[in-house]
């Protein structure tokens, strides 16, 4: 593969193909594919891609889930290319497309013959079989059909991979109690250690997002504290990824996030389990945590920058966009950035968790709805955007009815079809309570209709569904 | 049995590599060695690459294996390869064919880490995984990242404890009907817009943060409720001083203490709340906190003179004694110049301390300290000046003598005549410079004193010339008829040395610049001697020409 380093090596990265084949197919849609807006786009193209073509003999472009890999590895973007990236996934979907093979050498002619296909496939009840059939006699381009994800889950894979996830995840609670343990008992903290937690979180978040952001629905009542903190870490992480920070960004915002309610350790157990309403004096001690937290890590080692962000994002988590919430501070604020995603990783997870101060754990779905009321005070409102976008609009873990009379719990979010996750059935359409089942909302019958719509959610607390029997 | 021809070039990558290992820590990139480690390992790589597209290193506590073949053992703890990876959990390590020359030097940088340095928090995988090898992959065992043995399956089995009740269900899908139907989503489509604000924010957030933090300390102090909160607030201020001062962003530091004197001097805050604020000026003369400063001024960083100044006048007079003993230590000119300019300011506040290093056992440290003295100006110095002139170390006598020159006290007259005594001709002619730096009626009577006495004529001619060169700072009456007596006087026995001394006042009677004298120079000017005639001729030259 090509890098961005070595003499005489061509400086392109894969990021770069699938912004110019996104910007071709964009032009392509306004313009005829003949018209020197589309020649021109599409040599540019083929002077990033060919090439590589020739290095690597041929080129695989493939779909999996929601990211696009070359030759197997994920392509990684950064903020700026997000809309064309979002854009060609749409299209690939719309059009059932896995892949694009380009082998030999492209020429525009052949990228001309597949633009043309592509966009007639389109209106096709069968998109992607008009697609492949009209471009079958260009030599040096192929298509592939998008694989379904239903029956990669079943795989042995796909199998070692949640236990990889689960895994990481389990990992980073046990470092976060052992942290806290530590704090408690005033030894030292293993920094190097935090580190390899979270950069094990940061690769899965890059290569199997939904699947670890899957495992922040898996609510511990008893371990509370320790879930929280890794699931704002994930959550955070996640959405810094869709921002484009880069790795080294990625941990130590994750770094971070773990330790953004470090200061809670100085409430007592009996005050955070406390079933009824706090009194002004126990309040105050929750409000001071904020303070607190910056004490706690301040005094675990020596300032350095990343110190420094954990301190400012302990002190700043509960302030609000707004600044409406605590601690007010004497001097005028502008909140940190870290601070603003890990506000809203903070007030997602905590609303979806019980034990928090308002006792009672809401469906994801409703927590989202009330997130969305808050934007623009409370919250940040396009990073909000981001977040929906990450996790969807019915977030993992939320009970769904679908149109078919089954009921089951969203699995995986899709984060093109928002509104369209995978949803784990676990009473079928005759009210069967079976071993249960994944179905993808985005697929469509022969009609182009969607074979299932989510009709209704519920409060799987109320019915006191245990998400981990399901999600683990 | 012998060996392969691939594992026996696999072996001979991981002695390379044991080699660049100490070679890299000895020499800097800019030595031809460095380079060459990077030529030699690179030529091994090469070397495998031609028989096989991957080089795998399976890795054991003290052993490396290819293949299954054990090509690396070693059951010492030092110098041991096998176990600096296998420590931080790395298990195996692949090289692709496309391993470049690059990419292996920066592989060779993070072997060469010291990673038991405490302020680092890298390991061998953490670097690794950082730098993101397109050509390395490697496999980790993360077992010893938990806190507890087999969490997973114990918080995995109690979570799954609670299995969800099956009528609760039943009930959940029958109450599913009668639930409000979903409301159609609304989802609000990122912008452009909405991404050009983010990466506006993401460049903004690439500032540093200390700023920020030390707002937020302050916040904590206002809202500070008990002693140890006060007192918490002053380390943390502090510990971030130090951390500019180590990052060599004295402005930062700055920050805090334009802050901390703003806030005790306007504000109304409680009596600990000041108390450990003060602290912080404390902290900054502490040994360490001076010796990070010593660093940093060593390091050779250019630091703004406005910007030390104003640091410095925040310092207290407990930083005399670090940066005394700092003095010693530091190795370049420009640190030691601004290190001196600190103490010149801090003197004021407690000679008694400055005075301390005159007991140095470094000379240079004890001239700089007289030399401080000095420019102090405060005549509280003198008692302590006054034991420099008898330093076994005849530079700090001379600069002794300068000082008190420039102190110019009653009390310092003694020890100057007393030093024209001294055996070294540079301490008589420094004490002339002093007595001739004070300009009084007492020093000048000192000087002519010396000069008429019956020994100074054999005096050396440059030590001669330079008391009258003293003596022409006063231009009155007693000096011009001293001057011209001299000049005029004629002498059959010793005549050269008295030609000397003729020599000398026509120099001295030049630099006072006297008309009046001219006609008498003239006189002189076809002297036979040709010292005098050289002289006089100058002297003429320059009352009447000015130069």
């Amino acid at each position: 593969m090509a890098g961005s380093e070595g003499k005489g090596e061509i400086f392109t990265e894969p990021k770069d193909i699938v912004n110019q084949l996104a910007v071709i197919i964009r032009t392509a849609a306004i313009h005829d594919p003949g018209n020197i807006a589309v020649t021109t786009a599409i040599d540019k193209f083929i002077t990033i891609i060919n090439p590589l073509i020739l290095s690597e003999r041929e080129l695989v472009l493939e779909l999996g889930g929601e990211f696009f890999y070359l030759n197997e590895a994920r392509i990684r973007y950064s903020l700026e290319y997000l809309p064309n990236f979002d854009f060609l996934v749409r299209e690939f979907k719309k059009r059932v497309l896995g892949s694009i093979v380009f082998r030999d050498s492209l020429k525009s002619e052949d990228m001309q013959s597949f633009l043309r296909a592509f966009i007639a496939s389109a209106s096709s009840l069968e998109s992607f079989e008009a697609l492949a059939e009209k471009i079958a006699h260009v030599g040096s381009l192929g298509v592939g059909r998008l694989r379904k994800i239903r029956d990669e889950e079943k795989t042995e894979d796909s199998s070692d991979v949640r236990k990889m996830v689960k895994k990481s995840y389990f990992n980073a609670v046990s470092y976060t109690r052992g942290v806290v343990s530590k704090i408690k008992s005033g030894e030292k903290v293993n920094i190097k250690k935090a580190k390899r937690v979270v950069e094990s979180m940061v690769d899965l978040i890059l290569e199997e997002e939904q699947l670890l952001l899957g495992m922040t629905a898996i609510k511990d009542y008893d371990e509370y504290t320790y879930h929280h903190s890794v699931n704002v870490s994930i959550l955070a992480v996640a959405l810094a990824q869709r921002l484009g920070l880069s790795k080294r960004a990625l941990t130590e915002l994750g770094l971070v996030a773990l330790f953004h309610d470090i200061g809670k350790i100085e409430i007592p157990i009996k005050v955070l389990n406390k079933p009824t309403s706090f009194t002004d004096d126990e309040w105050h001690m929750v409000q001071k945590h904020p303070f607190w937290g910056v004490r706690a890590i301040l005094k675990m080692r020596g300032i350095d920058a990343t110190v420094a962000r954990a301190a400012i994002v302990a002190f700043e988590h509960h302030m609000y966009h707004d600044l409406s919430g605590y601690p007010k501070t004497k001097e005028s604020f502008e909140l940190d950035f870290y601070s603003k995603i890990i506000s809203l990783a903070d007030q997602y997870d905590g609303m979806t968790s019980a034990r928090v101060y308002s006792r009672i754990p809401m469906p994801p779905d409703r927590a989202l709805s009330i997130m969305m009321e808050r934007a623009g005070t409370q919250l940040d409102p396009i990073l909000f955007k981001f977040f929906i976008n990450m996790i969807g609009v019915f977030p993992v873990g939320t009970l769904v009815m679908l149109d078919t009379r089954e009921l089951g719990l969203v699995y995986q979010s899709d984060t093109v079809f928002l509104d369209r996750p995978k949803v784990l059935v676990i009473i079928n359409s005759k009210g069967e309570r079976g071993e249960g089942y994944i179905v993808d909302l985005t697929e469509k019958a022969p009609d182009e209709k969607f074979l299932r719509t989510i009709v209704k959610t519920m409060d799987p607390n109320k019915y006191r569904i245990n998400l981990a029997e399901y999600l683990l | 049995m012998e060996l392969l021809d691939d594992i026996k070039a696999a072996k001979e990558i991981i002695q390379a590599l044991l080699k660049a290992k100490k070679t890299f820590r000895m020499y800097p990139e800019t030595n031809p060695m460095y380079a060459k480690t990077i030529e030699d390992t690179n030529a091994k790589f090469r070397n495998f690459f031609d028989y096989r597209d991957e080089l795998t290193f399976k890795i054991k506590q003290n052993e490396i294996f290819c293949d299954s073949e054990q090509i690396y053992s070693n059951p010492q703890k030092e110098d041991n390869i096998a176990l600096f990876f296998f420590k931080d959990g790395l298990r195996e390590i692949t090289f692709k064919k496309g391993f470049s020359v690059k990419e292996l030097e920066d592989f060779l940088k993070i072997l060469t880490v010291d990673y038991d340095r405490e302020v680092l928090d890298d390991d061998v995988v953490t670097l690794l995984w950082e730098r993101d090898f397109q050509n390395v992959r490697y496999v980790v065992d993360e077992a010893f990242l938990t806190e507890e043995d087999d969490y997973e399956s114990a918080a995995v089995r109690e979570v799954k404890e609670k299995g969800s009740d099956s009528d609760e269900l039943t009930r959940a899908y029958e109450d599913s009907f009668n639930e409000e139907a979903v409301k159609d989503a609304v989802i609000v489509p990122l912008t452009d817009k909405d991404l050009h604000i983010v990466v506006k924010e993401i460049e903004k957030d690439a500032h540093d943060k200390t700023g920020k933090l030390i707002t937020i300390i302050f916040e904590m102090l206002y809202q500070a409720e008990n002693k140890s909160e006060y007192e918490d607030v002053g380390h943390f201020l502090n510990s971030i001083v130090e951390f500019s001062i180590t990052h060599g962003d004295l402005e930062a530091a700055l920050h805090i203490l334009r802050k901390t004197r703003e806030v005790i001097d306007t504000q109304s805050i409680a009596d600990d709340a000041k108390k450990n604020l003060n602290m912080v000026f404390s902290f900054l003369g502490f040994d360490a906190t001076i010796k990070l400063l010593g660093e940093l001024l060593d390091s050779g960083v250019e630091i703004d003179e406005k910007i030390w100044d104003e640091y410095v006048a925040f310092l207290d007079k407990n930083a005399i004694q670090p940066f005394i003993t700092m003095l010693g230590e530091l190795k370049s000119i420009p640190a030691r110049k601004n290190v001196i300019n600190a103490l010149i300011s801090l003197g004021r506040k407690d000679i008694q301390s400055l005075a301390k290093g005159l007991y140095d056992s470094r000379w240079y440290v004890v001239r700089n300290i007289i030399y401080i003295l000095g420019k102090l100006g405060d005549k509280a110095s003198v008692d302590y000046l006054l034991k420099t002139v008898n330093h076994s170390d005849i530079r700090v006598r001379k600069e002794g003598i300068k000082a008190l020159g420039e102190l110019g006290a009653p009390g310092v007259f003694p020890a100057l005549r007393e030093c024209f005594n001294d055996p070294e001709v540079q301490i008589r002619t420094a004490a002339a410079r002093a007595l001739g730096n004070i300009r009084s009626t007492t020093a000048k009577s000192i000087i002519l004193q010396r000069m008429t006495d019956a020994a100074f004529v054999k005096t050396d001619f440059s030590e001669k010339k330079e008391f009258y060169e003293v003596l022409s700072k006063w231009k009155d009456n007693d000096v011009m008829e001293f001057l011209m007596k001299t000049l005029k006087k004629k002498s059959f026995f010793k005549r050269a040395l008295n030609d000397e001394s003729r020599a000398c006042a026509a120099y001295c009677i030049g630099l006072i610049g006297n008309k009046d004298v001219l006609p008498l120079l003239n006189t002189v000017k076809e002297s036979k001697n040709k010292l005098l005639r050289e002289y006089v001729y100058s002297a003429i030259k320059r009352i009447e020409y000015g130069r």
